[in-house]
């Protein structure tokens, strides 16, 4: 589904990414790990399109397209969502209309009918239920005074929504309680977890991975893969840190 | 234009952003299509609705319902405001009356036009009044307000002239717990001078005056209001808004007042400015001079570009980048016309922003 081969960013001049090369086939859960600053957070960002993140080598690949000429709204409609780890608060625009928005515009720009406002709020309250996220929160400003655990819970609830192909899930784990953990874990097996579609989890904790098992996990230090394994990677690195993996 | 007229010049400090040049060629504009349709100015909603065409009332297109209508001097010190004399409507409501949805449509073709009006509200008497300014040429307003004790008056004003000026001068006096709310919506492609002068002159009252300017191409728009406390424990708030894209300016300049006896006013001032292009200018200038000691004024002034976050994280979730700029936009202007109490009138007002939006971005 997503192949990334020899993949170069930068950021301001700064290269971030040095050549990193990955491939994530159709109905896998892949999980990276790796210390600060490795660059996992910028890779999300270069997969969802943002200003400023510059590719300067190497190709995406998502779905048999090249994923670098899309504009970001090209790339959702296309079936990709990043789920952010530092959800955005934008005030003034409720979660509600910001979602039927966003869900209508990805339908138009696949020629799919888009949703009237009825069909779009049963959507919306289903996910919010199934995520324990309390009806009124859809109607509030987007992340506007959401907890920590809150907004990451509301990641998860477009994630329901817009129901993706894929998912890049940034840390969608950290600041979470345990039972706000089990919920999102959950959400990501209900949502994701089909063989046509795949994730990148993002994390630095195994716990999430007790939850939503990845087929593979990878290492990425440095601005590149430096090591890559099954599940049991995740328990070895947790045990012994990156140590020289990440030097 | 009279040949006595004496405009403000930019050395006076309240008039340093001012257009007078624009306002002198508006109303050297001659007559010609002022290109809107005055019924498709009036929102549909019942009540009372008056129009004025170049300042003259049109009683074929009106239904006054007990606004008056008559010839009266101005007695302001304005310098704008001291012009509106002749044809103006008057809106007086006895103790406890109520009149809801009141609407003046000002259509102008050309040249200059002066109208001025009054509302007199009488003790716990209420009303609501909406206004649009469109068509081309210069409008020259001047509002003067009294309301009573416990009065209550929305006012809702919203600036569509294609081009030429208009220049709105308000003076009210705030009586004992009496509520005055007043939100401008500047959308138009005309120049546009918002003055206003509002005096807390009761215990308990509250005043308000503020809106959004939004502006494009050369265009130049201002707001200037001087928010008085006289009397103790008035409340205040000024909010405003400033869009400014391509090579416009969007001006706002906030004056709170508070005399040494006027304890426990709670003042509120926030002006915000939206850069769309980096050639557009917002000037902004909040000002606080007060006298009493037990006091609660807050005001905050910034002046940005869209925040990039939100932009991509709108983006990165479908919306196309001008629907994402939209939308962001629409909610830094939603802040000061939320202020309206009537729904309708908020959507269409928000309506007439989206609008601007959609062709501005
Ligand atoms: N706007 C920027 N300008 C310059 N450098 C940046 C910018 N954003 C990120 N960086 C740098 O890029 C590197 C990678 O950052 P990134 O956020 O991708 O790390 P990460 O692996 O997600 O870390 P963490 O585990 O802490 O979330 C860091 O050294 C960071 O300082
Ligand atoms: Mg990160």
């Amino acid at each position: 589904m997503l192949k990334i081969e020899n993949l170069h960013a930068e950021i301001d001049g700064k290269e971030i990414l040095k050549g990193l090369s990955l491939e994530v086939a159709t109905g896998e859960i892949h999980a990276i790990m790796g210390p600060n600053g490795a660059g996992k957070s910028t890779l999300g960002y270069v997969l969802g399109g943002r200003d400023g993140y510059e590719v300067t080598q190497g190709s995406v690949t998502f779905d048999g397209q090249d994923l670098l000429e899309l504009a970001p709204y090209e790339r959702a409609a296309a079936g990709l969502f990043l789920g952010f780890q530092y959800p955005v608060e934008i005030p003034g625009i409720s979660n509600v209309q910001f979602l039927r928005e966003a869900l209508n515009s990805q339908r138009r720009a696949r020629d799919e009918a888009p949703l009237s406002g009825a069909e779009f709020l049963k959507l919306a309250r289903a996910q919010a239920d199934a995520l324990g996220m309390h009806q009124d929160m859809l109607k509030r400003p987007v992340n506007v005074g959401f907890s920590g655990g809150e907004k990451k819970r509301n990641e998860m609830v477009q994630m329901g929504i817009l129901a993706p192909k894929f998912a890049i899930l940034d840390e969608t784990d950290s600041g979470l309680d345990i039972d706000a953990l089990k919920a999102v874990g959950d959400g990501i097996n209900r949502i994701m977890r089909a063989p046509d579609k795949s994730v990148l989890l993002i994390t630095h904790y195994q716990r999430l991975l007790d939850y939503v098992q990845p087929d593979k996990v990878h290492v990425l230090a440095d601005g590149r893969i430096v090591r890559s394994g099954g599940p049991e990677l995740a328990q070895e690195l947790e045990r012994e840190g990156y140590g020289e993996l990440a030097a | 234009m009279s040949a006595t007229l004496e405009l403000p010049t930019r050395r006076r400090e309240a008039w340093r952003w001012s257009d007078m040049d624009a306002l002198q060629a508006a109303a050297n504009m001659p007559a010609g299509d002022p290109g809107a349709d005055p019924a498709a100015l009036f929102l549909d909603i019942e009540g009372p609705r008056l129009l004025f065409v170049d300042g003259m009332f049109e009683p074929a297109h009106s239904r006054p319902d007990g606004v008056a209508v008559s010839p009266f001097e101005a007695a302001s010190d304005h310098p704008l405001g001291a012009l509106a004399s002749g044809e103006g409507w008057t809106l007086t409501l006895e103790n406890g009356a109520a009149r809801g949805d009141i609407q003046i449509v000002h259509v102008s073709t050309g040249g200059e036009n002066h109208v001025p009006a009054r509302i007199l509200l009488g003790e716990d008497a209420t009303a609501s009044v909406i206004e649009t300014y469109a068509g081309r040429g210069w409008a020259n307003r001047l509002c003067q307000i009294g309301l009573k004790r416990g009065a209550r008056l929305m006012r809702s004003v919203r600036l569509l002239q294609r081009e030429g000026f208009v220049s709105i001068r308000d003076e009210a006096d705030v009586a004992e717990a009496a509520s005055l709310v007043s939100v401008f919506l500047g959308v138009g492609g005309m120049g546009s001078r918002i003055d206003g002068a509002i005096t807390l002159a009761g215990p308990g009252a509250y005043g308000e005056m503020g809106g959004a300017l939004l502006t494009r191409g050369e265009q130049r728009q201002e707001a200037a209001v001087v928010m008085r406390h006289a009397q103790p424990e008035g409340t205040s708030r000024q909010i405003w808004r400033a869009v400014a894209a391509d090579r416009s300016t969007a001006s706002l300049a906030a004056r709170a007042e508070v005399v040494r006896h006027a304890q426990k006013t709670d003042g509120e001032q926030s002006l915000r400015g939206l850069l769309l292009d980096r050639t557009a200018t917002v000037n902004l200038k909040p000002e606080l001079e007060i006298f009493a000691d037990d006091v609660q004024c807050a005001h905050g002034a910034t002046v940005g570009e869209l925040d990039k976050q939100a932009l991509f994280y709108l983006e990165s979730r479908g919306l196309p980048e001008t629907r994402a700029r939209g939308l962001l936009t629409r909610a830094f202007v939603a802040d000061a016309i939320d202020r309206i109490g009537e729904e309708t009138v908020r959507e269409a007002f928000l309506e007439d922003a989206a609008a601007w939006l959609g062709e501005a971005l």
